[in-house]
């Protein structure tokens, strides 16, 4: 990060966007007390404050709530809220004052649950407030929240915006950070944009809008949201007959996928749609139904099985099951091609390998200096790239992508919509999941919603609309029939 | 950053120590250090550790840990020691039920092939004696509603005895033969079914019993019903006075079997560890700390906690697996060759060199490690591959049960093997293996293992107390893994300053 300015007045709430690796998360890292600056400093009412770790950036009233909640599960409400400052009575922990206390504050952030609650029973959203109260309860002044809405639905969504009015009200600054730039709109007193580690421009009140955020994050005019070229879809690949899900045992799920075909996987956070893909790539094997692969009975109960049939899963969590970040790029888009690259006697063909992976990073401009980096040194634009790569070197039939924009920067997805038509053009058949709409309606023929485990409506293009999706998703019927 | 570079500098790292070491014995205690059998012995512990230390390192890189591997090589050794396990009983012999003294009379068990006339040995009794008598006559008789013999005899026995429910029998008659034509090692015997390695006792009434090994038999030039007999050492003492009792070598299993049974239940045992873990979703620590007991226990057992070993009944053929070595030079006063082992585990080394790096299967093992569940998303099958690990460091321990029980040729069940697992672990560790998973080179635990065998050596040669040992090596391992995350961070503030 190069020189970075940032204000922020009493009572505002400012929002910094930009790209991936423009340099947001570092400097809020700074300003929390998480990293210190190399130069420069930080001013609170005029005042220099330097912070050498977090506890003293809390002591100054600044507070960072992560993107991945930082709570301990095992624990209740009150014992999170006040861990490490445990109010005492001669060296004794004092439960009821923390169950007093902590209601207090469950109360300002609106959450109807007791503080003795053991905090990982609670949904995300939940936890998200438990977290915003933790804030509250040290005083917050300065209350950072890197994408918070990323793992939230969106009624949760909604109760956290209207927090953030209230904690606003209440003279509480807030910092946030988000990919969603009509939660921006929606929230945002004035925009910092940042473009490379710098300043690329400030937005203010009227001037937040969804075109002139995106200028000022890439640097040039993105006037619409993706569309794509529609193409005939051939004939169904794929054709699930009333399967279950581990999760959702209840509901018989059926549908077909074409060769050429992008079926967009919608509903709101919790409908089954992740359940449904690692279902499908025998991550978590069907308990009943039958899948056919081109007219044949397939069995997928383990992903190797899955693969071997040509059935691909490019994960929700690109970190923990896409990826072993700690491989090269060659290593990890090697990976699963081991086995069809091997010599014969389990060796590995070293050349192959390297040859797939440098075709790969050609094909997907995958930005790496070398296929030997370790793929946490790439943006995460790259590193889904390089997910994507490992199974393109497969030639999968069908593609599974859960959430495939998830975290990386409008560039990136851009090219990675370009992929999935290249795909989809190609016949592959492609059935992803999304929580974006703009992707479920600028990307997908077809679109499954689901909605508490079931499927509520299949809408196919000329029926596609947000209004229409949305309706579904919450679980209200629309007057439209699943196509055949 | 290359993805092996950080684990390269962990081997030279640990090499230069090693080479440091070496030096420093080598400069200090020359004539102690430097001394062919000083360095034969520690090549030899360094490839047998060396062998443990590879197997674990499989588990550690995928992130699991072994605890059992030193009840394992104490559990194989014993296994080993018993499959092996060699007895000699006389040829012609059957168990005593009864023994009347008066009438001069023993009831036997009907199977012996006695004749009137016979010389016989009494013994193994508990309260009657009368070593050497001769069979009078023979009648079949009963004991205890089932058939038996009656033999009459030409002395009395010193007391009557009788066999009841706790002892099955109150000693046992032995046919004896005469001998003649005795000369430096041979001699003729009329009894035809002697073979190479048996034995024979050789009995007098006043000078007692000896023992000596056949070496070979062929027919005798004297008479067609004698057989002359060679022994492997001079009869010493021994003339036509004494009378012959041969003795049947028996061997549990023959070598080979004995070998496979026991790489076998190593690798029984290791895929066991592999699906407790893998399909019933237990902690490998758990698992192999039970394993750790378990074989322990087992092991006593077996052996009613005596001391087990192969006598020499090995020296010149099995037991050159562990003992044997390559003479490089003679000077007749002393000589240094490179042992066997140390053979194995270069070819070990090399084996597993290419395992790890150069198959798909190596990949997948380091994968999983790394992250197990990034590597089931891409379709490695992680329970196979974990089993596969847990069973690779069973059979190799107890590869290594069976070098050391051969080696060492004196199994206590209950000390033998202790701490070996905390070795190998170590081993691996201060190679480069983090227990975290996912990383680790088989170069680094070879030289680790040599690391932590130069220092038990030194502590030897140094005369630094022994008590004093385990201390040493814990502080030297502790500083070896330590070091190289003190010198990152204190390049790391040169660089900011």
């Amino acid at each position: 990060m190069d020189q970075v300015s940032l204000s922020l007045g009493q009572g505002e709430v400012l929002a910094v966007i930009g790209e991936n690796g423009a340099g947001k998360s570092t400097l809020m890292k700074i300003l929390a007390g998480v990293q210190t600056a190399d130069s420069g400093d930080i001013r609170m009412d005029g005042r220099n404050c330097h912070f050498e770790s977090t506890r003293e950036a809390m002591d100054h009233g600044i507070v960072l709530i992560h993107q991945e909640l930082n709570l301990c599960d095992n624990l209740n409400i009150g014992q999170n809220i006040f861990l490490g400052r445990e109010p005492r009575t001669a060296g004794i922990i004092n439960r009821r004052e923390i169950n007093r206390r902590s209601s207090e504050y469950l109360k300002m952030v609106g959450l109807d649950v007791a503080p003795t609650t053991v905090v990982g029973s609670l949904t995300i959203g939940k936890q998200q407030m438990v977290e915003i109260a933790k804030a509250l309860s040290v005083n917050a002044r300065v209350l950072i929240m890197d994408e918070p809405t990323s793992s939230l639905s969106s009624k949760e969504s909604d109760a956290l915006f209207r927090l953030i009015g209230q904690l606003r009200d209440q003279g509480v600054s807030i910092i946030y950070i988000s990919h969603r730039l009509s939660e921006v709109k929606r929230l945002a007193d004035r925009v910092v944009v940042l473009r490379d580690g710098q300043n690329a421009g400030e937005l203010q009140g009227e001037q937040i809008q969804h075109d002139a955020m995106v200028q000022c994050m890439v640097g040039r005019d993105v006037s619409q949201f993706y569309s794509r070229q529609r193409h005939p879809t051939g004939d169904v690949v794929f054709k699930a007959d009333k399967i279950r899900t581990f999760e959702w045992p209840q509901h018989e799920l059926s549908f077909e996928i074409r060769a050429g075909e992008i079926v967009g996987l919608a509903g709101l956070v919790g409908a089954g749609r992740t359940e449904l893909l690692q279902s499908l790539f025998g991550i978590t094997p069907l308990i009943a139904g039958e899948c056919w692969l081109e007219g044949k009975r397939v069995l997928l109960n383990s992903p190797s099985e899955a693969i071997d049939h040509g059935i691909c899963l490019v994960p929700e969590d690109r970190k923990q099951h896409g990826l072993i970040v700690d491989f090269s790029v060659v290593n990890n888009i090697g990976l699963p091609n081991l086995k069809p690259n091997q010599r014969g006697f389990g060796f590995s063909n070293f050349a192959k390998q390297r040859h797939s992976s440098i075709e790969m990073c050609d094909l997907l401009d995958i930005k790496t200096p070398t296929i030997r980096q370790l793929v946490k040194f790439l943006s995460g634009g790259n590193q889904q790239k390089v997910v994507i790569g490992k199974w393109l070197a497969q030639d999968p039939k069908i593609l599974l992508l859960d959430e495939p924009t998830r975290g990386i920067d409008i560039g990136a997805k851009e090219q990675i919509y370009k992929l999935m038509e290249q795909l989809a053009s190609e016949s592959m058949a492609i059935l992803f999941a999304s929580s974006e709409m703009e992707e479920i309606l600028g990307l997908a023929d077809r679109v499954i919603v689901l909605h508490e485990g079931h499927v509520s409506g299949v809408l196919d293009h000329q029926q596609l609309s947000e209004q229409a999706v949305m309706q579904l998703a919450t679980g209200k019927a629309v007057d439209t029939k699943p196509k055949a | 950053m290359s993805e092996n570079l950080t684990g390269l500098v962990k081997i030279i790292g640990i090499s230069i120590l090693l080479v440091v070491l070496w030096a420093f014995l080598a400069y200090q205690i020359p004539e102690n250090f430097l001394k062919p059998n000083n360095i034969e012995n520690l090549l030899r512990r360094t490839a047998l550790f060396g062998i443990l230390g590879i197997g674990v390192s499989f588990v550690i890189i995928s992130s699991g840990i072994d605890l059992s591997i030193g009840s394992l090589v104490c559990f194989t050794a014993c296994l080993l020691a018993l499959f092996l396990s060699v007895s000699y009983n006389p040829y012609v012999s059957t168990d005593v039920l009864e023994i009347k003294a008066a009438e001069k009379k023993l009831v036997v068990r009907r199977d012996g092939n006695f004749e009137v006339g016979q010389s016989i040995r009494y013994y193994g009794g508990r309260r009657a004696r009368n070593a050497m008598l001769t069979i009078t006559a023979i009648n079949p008789t009963e004991y205890q509603g089932r058939p038996a013999s009656e033999i009459l005899v030409d002395q009395a026995l010193t007391r009557d005895d009788t066999a009841d429910a706790s002892n099955r029998s109150v000693g046992k008659i032995a046919a004896m033969y005469p001998i003649s034509q005795v000369s430096d090692n041979h001699l003729d015997l009329p009894f035809q079914r002697l073979g190479p390695r048996d034995r024979v006792w050789f009995v007098h009434p006043e000078r007692g019993l000896k023992e000596k090994t056949v070496a070979s038999v062929a027919p005798s030039m004297q008479s067609k019903d004698l057989t002359e007999v060679k022994f492997t050492e001079p009869l010493d003492g021994i003339d036509a006075s004494y009378i012959a009792i041969p003795l049947a070598r028996k061997q549990r299993m023959s070598v080979p079997l004995a070998i496979i049974s026991v790489l076998l239940i190593a690798l029984g045992l290791g895929m066991i560890h592999g699906i407790l873990i893998t399909k019933l979703k237990q902690q490998p620590f758990v698992v192999t700390l039970c394993g750790l007991l378990i074989y322990r226990g087992l092991s006593r057992w077996l052996s009613n906690d005596q001391t087990l070993g192969f006598g020499n009944e090995f020296e010149g053929s099995l037991g050159l697996l562990a003992t044997g070595r390559l003479v490089l030079w003679d000077s007749g006063t002393s000589s240094f060759g490179i042992p066997y082992s140390f053979f194995f585990l270069i070819l070990l080394t090399i084996a597993a060199i290419i395992f790890l790096n150069f198959t798909i299967w190596g990949r997948y093992i380091l994968a999983l490690g790394r992250n197990e569940e990034a590597a089931r998303y891409s379709g490695v099958n992680t329970g196979r591959m974990t089993i596969l690990a847990y069973v690779l460091c069973a059979v190799l321990a107890g590869f290594g049960g069976i070098l050391f029980a051969l080696d060492a040729n004196s199994i206590a069940p209950s000390s033998f093997g202790n701490f070996f697992e905390l070795y190998a672990i170590a081993a691996a560790v201060l190679g480069g293996c983090s227990l975290r998973g996912g990383e680790g080179s088989i170069i680094g635990v070879v030289v680790g293992t040599a690391l932590m065998q130069t220092l038990y050596n030194s502590i030897v040669l140094l005369k630094i107390p022994d008590e004093l040992e385990y201390a040493i090596i814990g502080a030297v391992i502790l500083i070896g893994v330590t070091s190289d995350e003190v010198i990152r961070m204190i390049a790391n503030r040169f660089k900011r300053d």
